[in-house]
C-alpha cells in the first residue's frame, strides 16, 4: 500500500482538509458542463489512484478520515443555501464515503460504480443549479419558495433530484449506500447512517425553503415540456442502469 | 397580588379591549357563524376599511390584477364604469407632457400583468430617465448609505413586536417559535373535550392556569426560559403585561399599536377568545374563564423568555433601546441583515451578502455595502425603466414616454403609484356594474298578476340563495307559490334538544332569545339504548383513553377497516344499510306554550323530592322504601325555611338534632334545596315556551312581512334548511346563518305549531289576517345538499290533508330532482348535458354520505344579491342561485316597521355572508382558511392547518374556488328593495348599522320604487335615479302601441 498515492487520492476521494480543492475547483467553474464533468470524473480518479495503492487498505486511518469527511460535510449542508456549493458539499460528504469500501476491499468495478452511483444526484443538482440562476438570478434557498405552483415542473424535477440526494429509493444512492452498510462492520456503519440522516435531513429543509412554503409571485418561466422529459429519462435510465448493476 | 393600582390595571384592559376591537369575533364552528372579516372596521368607508384590513391582518382585499383581467376578457367588467373612474381619477391630476394618460392608465389596467408604479427604494427619476433613454450608465451615483439608517428606524418603530425585529434582521425564528407555544397554550386551555388529558385549574382562568403549570414545565426551563422569573414579578396579567412591555423598553406611548400587532399575529386565535370572553351564556367560557388580556400577557411573558434566552446565547439585542442602538452602530450590517433575512436581497448578491454576514466583520461589510446598494440601484433603475417602456410600448406611446423630463418621469411614477394603489376598488365597481345592470334589466317592477283561485301549496324557504334554485323549480312544476323569509322564520328560540343539556340559539347571532323550547318525546317510538349505541359508546371511550389505542388497533382495527372501505367505495350503499342499524330518532314534540306559575312550582317540587330521596340515599344510606311522601315533603319544608323543628324523618331514624341539622344543611348547600336556587330554577322554568300573546305576535309578523294576508293554501309549508356532509367539520357553515349555523326544521315546527293553534288563528283573524281552518302548515327540512324537501310532524295532519299528500310529495320530489340536475354540472366535471333528472339525483345524494367529498355543494358561494320584494320582481328570472330572496310587502308595512327588522336583522346576516366569501375568495390564505385537505380540528371548536397553526377563520378553499381560481365572484351585496324612496329611507334612518353599510359602500342599494316605476341607486354618498325600470318600460311601450290607432 503506497501511503503517499492515498494522500493523493485524498484530493480526489475528498478528504478533509485536502477536499477543499474539490470544492475550490467546483466554485470556480460557472459553466454546468465543467462543473458536472468534474463531478463524474473527479472521484473517477481517486478510484484509481485507490486502486493503484491497493485494496483493502491496511489500518483504518483513511477509513475513518474519510467517514468524519463525509459527516463533517453532510453536517455543513444543514447551513448552505446555495444550491451550486450543496451540491458540491454533497458530492463530496458522498464520495468520502468510497474509503470505507476501499477498506473493505471492494473491486474495481465496484468502487467505480460505487462513486458513479453517488455522483448522479450532484450532477443533476448542478444542472438545476444552473436552471435556477438563469430564471431567477441565483439558487439560494429561502429566496424563492413556493416553486410547487409557481413553476411545477421545475418544482417536480427539483423535489426527485432531492429526493435522490438523500439517497431515497429507488435511487442510485440509496443502493450504493445500501451496499456500504451491508458490506462493512458495524461502527462504520453507525457513521454511515448518521451521514445519511444528515443528509436526509439537509434535504428536507432545502425542499421546504425552496419546492414548498408560500408562494413567491415570481412570474418566472417553468420548465419546458421537452425539457422535463428528457430530465425524465436521464433520471429513469439513471434508475434502471442502477438495477442491472445491482442486480436486482 | 398585583403591584399596579387599580386605576393602572383598568387601563391596561381597556387598552387591549380597544387593541383589540378591529379582530373579528370567531365562532365555534358547531355553530358556524359567517361573519365579514373586517366586521370591526365597518364604521370606514369599504376602501379605507379594506385598506386598514390589509395592514392589521396581512390579507389582500383585492384580487390580483390577473384574476379582473381574466373576468375583464370574459365580459365580466364593464369597461365604461373602469373608464368613467379612470376619468375620476385623472380629473384631480395635472397632465404629463405628451402622455394620454387616459389610454395608459386603460391599458395598465387591462393589458399589463405587474404592477409599474413601485415605489422606489433607491433609484430616482434622473436614473430611470437615463435607463429609458438607453443611457447605459445610469445609476452609477453610490446611494447615500446615512440615509439607510433613517430608513431602518422607520422599519423597526417601536410598534413592532421586538422578536419580529431580531427575526428579521439575524434570521431567528422567535416568532415561529413563541406562535407555536401560544398555540399549545391555547389549546390546553380553550380544549372542549377533544384531549383526554385536561389542563389542571382550568376554572381558575386562563393566565392563572398557565402560569401555574408554565411554572413548573421542565421543557422550558431546559430551553432556557426562565418564566418562573418574569412571573414572579406579578400575578396579575395585567401586572405581567406592565412588567414585560416595561422590560422591553417600549414607551407607554407606544403600547397599544404594540399590543394590535401581538394580537392580529393571530387573529383567529384572538378572535375565538375575544368571543368567547363575551359570550357570558357560553358553557365553556362560564366553566373556565379566559380573555384577551391572559392570552396578551402569555404571549408576552413567552416572547420576553425566549427573547431573553437569543440574546443569552446569540448576543442578540434584548430590549428596544438596545436594538435602536444596535441599528445606529452597526446601520450597514443591519440593512444588509434585512435585505438577506427578508428575502428581498439581490439574488446575484445572496451568496456573498451571506458570507460577509456569517463572518461578522465590520471591514468586510463596509466594503461589501456600497457595491451592494449600487447594484440594487442599477437593477431597480432597469426594472423601473423596463415597465414604463413595456407599458408605454402597450399603450403606443413610446415617444410620449421617452419625451419626458426627469421630474415628468417621477410624476408619472407618483401618478402610477397612487393609480395601482386604488386600481382594486375600479375593477370591483366595474365588475358590479355588469352584475347589477344585468340584474336591474330583467327585474319586473310591475303590480304582481291577480290569481284566480288559490294555490295549491304555499312553501316558505329561508331567503338563502340555495334556496332560489328548489322554489323556481317547484313553481315550475307545479301549482306552488314561495315566498322568502329569514329562516328562523322570525321566532328567535333557544332550543334544547332531546337528551341535550344545552341550550341552542337558533337565530341570527344579534339577537339573544328570550324563550327556550324544550323537545320532548311523544312515546310513541322507544327512546333506543340498544347494543349499537352501546358499543359506539364504547367504541368511542376506547379511542378516546390514553392507553387503549395501543392494543385496539390490533383487536378491533378491522372493524373501523369495514367502516373505511364502506364509506370509500361505496358510500351511499353504505350508508342506507347503516341507518337501518341505527337507531332511529325518537318521536318528539316541541313544548311551546308557556307554563303557569303552579305548573312550574309543580314541576320545581317534583325536582326536588327526588333529589331529596337521592340525598337521603347517598348521605345516609337510607333506602327510597324506608322513607314516605310525608317525610320528603316534610324535609323539603324545613329546608326551604317554611318549617321549624325535630322532622318525623329524624324521630324515625333516631337523628340527633345536631345530625339533622347538619343533614338539613347539607340539603341546602349540596343539592340546592333552597329558596334562591327555587327562584333561580322559577326564573329559568319561565323562559320556556311563548304566552299566546307572543305566539300570536310572531305567527303574524311573519306572515305580514312576506305579505300573507289572505289567500292561503290548503298546505303551507314552513322549510326550514340544513346540509349533510360527512368528514366535514364546516358542515356548519353549510346550514342557516339565521339559525345561528344551526338546522332551521326546529324554527319551522316551532312556528307550524303555533299557527296550526286555532286561538291563535282566533286572534290573528282579529288583526285581519284569516287562516282558513283547511289550511296547515306543515314543517320541512330542506337538505341543501341533496336537494330533498323531507315534511315533519305529519302525524298531526287533519284526516282530511291525506288525501293530498301523494300530490304533494311528487312536486317536491320533481322539484328536488330537476334542482338537483341544475346543480350537477356545477359540482362535477364532465356532465352530460342529456343526464336524466334521476341519475342526477342519484350522483348529488352521495355528496351526503361520501366522506371523501371536499366539496359536498357549493353552499352561499356566487352570492351576489339580495332581493327585498315581492316573488312577482323575479319570478320570471333565473338567478342561478345567487340571490338571496326576502319576500316583503311595503303596502302591509305602512310604518316601516317590518322593513326595519329586515334591515337590522336578514340584510346583516346577508351582508356578513357575501363579504365573508368575497374576502375568502380574494385572498384565500389570508382571510379564508386554506385548504381542507390539511385542516385539523382542534379543541372541537376551530380548525388548524396541519396540527399547530393559528385557528383557521374564514372559508376553505374547496368552497370559494375552483382549479385554484374564484369560484365566487367577488362583489359587493346587491340590494334591491322594492318599496318607495321615501319609505326605504325612513327605514335605513332608523337602523345605524344598516345606514352605516350603505353609506360605507359594504353594500350596494337600489330601490326599486313600485310607484314611481324608477330605480335608485346609492352610489358614492348620493341617490342616482336610474330611470324606469326596463321591464317596466318595456311593458308601457308594448301598452302604449296597443292603444295607439294602427
Amino acid at each position: 500500500m503506497n501511503t503517499l498515492l492515498l494522500l493523493l487520492a485524498g484530493f480526489f476521494l475528498p478528504l478533509f482538509p485536502l477536499s477543499m480543492a474539490f470544492n475550490w475547483l467546483l466554485g470556480r467553474f460557472n459553466n454546468p458542463v465543467v462543473r458536472v464533468l468534474l463531478i463524474l470524473v473527479w472521484p473517477q480518479i481517486g478510484v484509481l489512484l485507490v486502486l493503484a495503492a491497493g485494496v483493502p487498505l491496511t489500518g483504518s486511518v483513511f477509513l475513518w478520515w474519510g467517514l468524519i469527511t463525509a459527516a463533517f460535510y453532510a453536517w455543513r449542508l444543514l447551513t448552505v443555501r446555495e444550491l451550486g456549493q450543496w451540491a458540491a458539499m454533497l458530492a463530496t460528504s458522498a464520495f468520502a464515503l468510497t474509503w470505507v469500501m476501499a477498506a473493505d476491499g471492494a473491486r474495481a468495478i465496484d468502487l467505480h460504480a460505487f462513486v458513479l452511483g453517488f455522483a448522479v444526484a450532484p450532477a443533476l443538482l448542478v444542472v438545476i443549479t444552473t436552471l435556477l440562476e438563469r430564471r431567477l438570478g441565483a439558487a439560494y434557498s429561502g429566496l424563492v419558495t413556493g416553486m410547487a405552483r409557481d413553476i411545477p415542473r421545475l418544482a417536480g424535477l427539483i423535489t426527485v433530484v432531492l429526493l435522490a440526494a438523500m439517497a431515497l429509493p429507488i435511487s442510485p444512492g440509496f443502493f450504493v449506500m445500501l451496499d456500504l452498510l451491508l458490506e462493512s462492520h458495524p461502527a462504520p456503519v453507525i457513521v454511515a447512517l448518521l451521514t445519511w440522516l444528515l443528509w436526509s435531513w439537509a434535504g428536507t429543509r432545502l425542499l421546504r425553503d425552496t419546492v414548498f412554503g408560500p408562494r413567491s409571485g415570481k412570474n418566472v418561466a417553468d420548465l419546458p415540456v421537452p425539457l422535463a422529459w428528457a430530465f425524465a429519462g436521464v433520471i429513469v435510465a439513471a434508475v434502471v442502469l442502477n438495477l442491472i448493476w445491482t442486480g436486482v | 397580588m398585583s403591584r399596579l393600582t387599580l386605576g393602572h390595571r383598568l387601563k391596561i384592559r381597556s387598552m387591549v379591549h380597544m387593541a383589540a376591537e378591529p379582530i373579528p369575533f370567531f365562532w365555534p364552528m358547531r355553530t358556524f357563524i359567517h361573519h365579514n372579516p373586517l366586521h370591526g372596521l365597518e364604521h370606514l368607508p369599504f376602501e379605507q376599511g379594506v385598506r386598514q384590513g390589509e395592514q392589521l391582518f396581512h390579507g389582500r382585499g383585492f384580487l390580483p390584477r390577473t384574476d379582473y383581467q381574466r373576468y375583464h376578457a370574459e365580459g365580466k367588467v364593464d369597461d365604461a364604469t373602469l373608464g368613467d373612474d379612470i376619468r375620476r381619477f385623472l380629473a384631480e391630476r395635472d397632465a404629463i407632457g405628451e402622455l394620454d394618460l387616459q389610454g395608459l392608465l386603460q391599458t395598465l389596467l387591462c393589458r399589463t400583468p405587474e404592477t409599474v408604479g413601485v415605489r422606489l427604494d433607491l433609484a430616482d427619476a434622473d436614473d430611470i430617465k437615463c435607463a429609458i433613454d438607453g443611457g447605459t450608465s445610469c445609476a452609477e451615483e453610490t446611494a447615500d448609505i446615512d440615509a439607510l439608517h433613517e430608513r431602518l428606524a422607520r422599519q423597526f418603530p417601536p410598534e413592532r413586536p421586538l422578536y419580529e425585529s431580531i427575526d428579521l434582521l439575524f434570521g431567528t425564528e422567535i416568532g415561529t417559535t413563541l406562535d407555536e407555544l401560544v398555540i399549545k397554550s391555547c389549546l390546553d386551555f380553550f380544549d372542549e373535550g377533544q384531549s383526554t388529558l385536561q389542563m389542571p385549574g382550568r376554572e381558575h382562568g386562563f393566565f392563572t392556569a398557565w402560569s401555574a403549570l408554565a411554572k413548573r414545565n421542565l421543557r422550558l426551563f431546559l430551553r432556557g426560559l426562565h418564566i418562573k422569573k418574569i412571573l414572579a414579578q406579578d400575578a396579575s396579567a395585567e401586572g405581567v403585561i406592565a412588567y414585560v412591555l416595561g422590560e422591553l423598553g417600549i414607551e407607554e406611548a407606544h403600547w397599544d399599536g404594540l399590543i394590535t400587532r401581538e394580537l392580529t399575529r393571530l387573529h383567529g386565535w384572538a378572535g375565538f377568545i375575544r368571543w368567547r370572553s363575551s359570550a357570558k351564556r357560553y358553557h365553556w367560557s362560564q366553566t373556565y374563564p379566559g380573555d384577551l388580556i391572559d392570552f396578551l400577557a402569555i404571549r408576552l411573558v413567552l416572547g420576553l423568555a425566549l427573547i431573553r434566552e437569543h440574546a443569552r446565547r446569540k448576543r442578540l439585542p434584548a430590549t428596544f433601546p438596545e436594538l435602536s442602538h444596535y441599528l445606529e452602530q452597526h446601520t450597514a450590517e443591519c440593512y444588509l441583515r434585512q435585505a438577506y433575512h427578508g428575502g428581498t436581497v439581490q439574488p446575484e448578491w445572496a451568496h456573498r451578502v451571506d458570507d460577509a454576514l456569517a463572518h461578522k466583520h465590520p471591514g468586510r461589510i463596509n466594503r461589501l455595502l456600497p457595491e451592494y446598494l449600487q447594484a440594487e440601484r442599477i437593477a431597480e433603475t432597469r426594472r423601473q425603466a423596463d415597465r414604463l417602456l413595456s407599458l408605454a410600448e402597450a399603450a403606443g406611446q413610446t415617444e410620449a414616454l421617452k419625451a419626458l423630463d426627469a421630474d415628468q418621469t417621477d410624476a408619472l411614477l407618483t401618478l402610477l403609484d397612487e393609480f395601482e394603489d386604488g386600481e382594486g376598488m375600479m375593477w370591483l365597481r366595474a365588475m358590479e356594474a355588469v352584475y347589477r345592470k344585468s340584474v336591474l334589466n330583467e327585474i319586473k317592477l310591475l303590480p304582481p298578476a291577480k290569481r284566480e283561485k288559490r294555490p295549491f301549496a304555499q312553501a316558505l324557504f329561508c331567503i338563502d340563495v340555495r334556496s332560489e334554485r328548489i322554489r323556481r323549480q317547484l313553481e315550475h312544476v307545479g301549482d306552488y307559490q314561495t315566498f322568502g323569509i329569514a329562516g328562523f322564520f322570525g321566532v328567535p328560540v333557544s332550543f334544547i334538544g332531546l337528551g341535550k343539556g344545552t341550550e341552542l340559539d337558533l337565530c341570527p347571532v344579534q339577537i339573544t332569545p328570550k324563550n327556550v323550547v324544550l323537545e320532548v318525546p311523544t312515546g310513541a317510538t322507544q327512546i333506543e339504548t340498544d347494543f349499537y349505541s352501546s358499543a359506539s359508546h364504547v367504541l368511542h371511550d376506547v379511542k378516546s383513553s390514553v392507553l387503549s389505542p395501543y392494543f385496539t388497533v390490533e383487536a378491533i382495527g378491522l372493524l373501523f377497516g369495514f367502516d373505511m372501505i364502506g364509506k370509500t367505495v361505496a358510500p351511499r350503499v353504505y350508508d342506507r344499510w347503516r341507518n337501518r342499524i341505527e337507531p332511529k330518532d325518537a318521536s318528539t314534540r316541541l313544548l311551546i306554550d308557556k307554563l303557569s306559575r303552579e305548573q312550574g312550582d309543580s314541576i320545581v317540587r317534583s325536582l326536588q323530592r327526588v333529589t331529596i330521596v337521592r340525598a337521603i340515599g347517598q348521605e345516609l344510606g337510607i333506602d327510597r322504601d324506608a322513607i314516605t311522601d310525608s317525610m320528603i315533603r316534610e324535609l323539603r319544608e324545613i329546608a326551604m325555611g317554611n318549617k321549624e323543628g325535630t322532622s318525623e324523618f329524624a324521630r324515625q331514624f333516631a337523628l340527633s338534632p345536631a345530625a339533622e341539622a347538619d343533614f338539613i344543611e347539607t340539603l341546602r348547600d349540596e343539592y340546592r334545596i333552597n329558596p334562591s336556587f327555587v327562584s333561580m330554577q322559577m326564573e329559568r322554568l319561565g323562559k320556556i315556551g311563548f304566552s299566546t300573546d307572543e305566539q300570536v305576535y310572531f305567527v303574524g309578523q311573519a306572515l305580514r312581512m312576506m305579505g300573507m294576508k289572505e289567500t292561503f293554501s290548503r298546505f303551507v309549508i314552513l322549510a326550514g334548511h340544513a346540509s349533510e356532509s360527512d368528514n366535514n367539520p364546516y358542515e356548519s357553515a353549510l346550514d342557516c346563518g339565521a339559525c345561528g349555523g344551526g338546522h332551521g326544521l326546529v324554527s319551522a315546527r316551532v312556528l307550524a305549531q303555533m299557527a296550526n293553534k286555532s286561538e291563535v288563528r282566533r286572534r290573528l283573524a282579529e288583526q285581519g289576517i284569516h287562516i282558513p281552518d283547511d289550511t296547515w302548515f306543515v314543517p320541512a327540512q330542506h337538505n341543501t345538499t341533496s336537494d330533498e324537501i323531507v315534511l315533519h310532524d305529519l302525524d298531526l295532519l287533519p284526516t282530511s290533508h291525506l288525501v293530498y299528500m301523494e300530490r304533494l310529495r311528487n312536486g317536491l320530489r320533481a322539484a328536488s330532482r330537476l334542482c338537483a340536475a341544475e346543480r350537477l354540472p356545477t359540482l362535477e366535471e364532465g356532465v352530460d348535458p342529456n343526464l336524466d333528472t334521476t341519475t342526477a339525483y342519484r350522483h348529488i345524494q352521495r355528496n351526503t354520505s361520501d366522506w371523501t367529498q371536499v366539496r359536498p355543494e357549493w353552499g352561499l358561494a356566487r352570492n351576489a344579491a339580495v332581493v327585498v320584494g315581492g316573488r312577482h320582481l323575479t319570478e320570471d328570472m333565473n338567478l342561478d342561485g345567487r340571490s338571496f330572496l326576502l319576500s316583503y310587502d311595503y303596502k302591509l308595512d305602512t310604518k316601516g316597521r317590518l322593513l326595519d327588522t329586515i334591515l337590522s336583522g336578514p340584510l346583516i346576516i346577508g351582508e356578513w355572508i357575501n363579504l365573508e366569501h368575497y374576502f375568502s375568495a380574494v385572498d384565500n390564505e389570508g382571510f379564508g382558511s386554506g385548504s381542507k385537505a390539511y385542516h385539523n380540528v382542534a379543541g372541537r371548536f376551530g380548525v388548524m392547518t396541519g396540527n399547530l397553526s393559528d385557528i383557521r377563520t374564514g372559508l376553505p378553499s374547496q368552497t370559494v374556488l375552483k382549479d385554484g381560481r374564484p369560484y365566487h365572484e367577488p362583489l359587493r351585496l346587491l340590494v334591491i328593495v322594492e318599496a318607495p324612496v321615501p319609505h326605504v329611507l325612513a327605514a335605513a334612518g332608523r337602523v345605524p348599522k344598516a345606514l352605516s353599510l350603505i353609506v360605507n359602500g359594504w353594500i350596494n342599494v337600489v330601490v326599486a320604487d313600485p310607484e314611481s316605476g324608477h330605480l335608485h341607486f346609492f352610489d358614492r354618498g348620493e341617490w342616482h335615479d336610474l330611470g324606469p325600470a326596463p321591464q317596466r318600460a318595456k311593458q308601457l311601450e308594448s301598452i302604449d302601441a296597443e292603444e295607439s290607432p294602427a
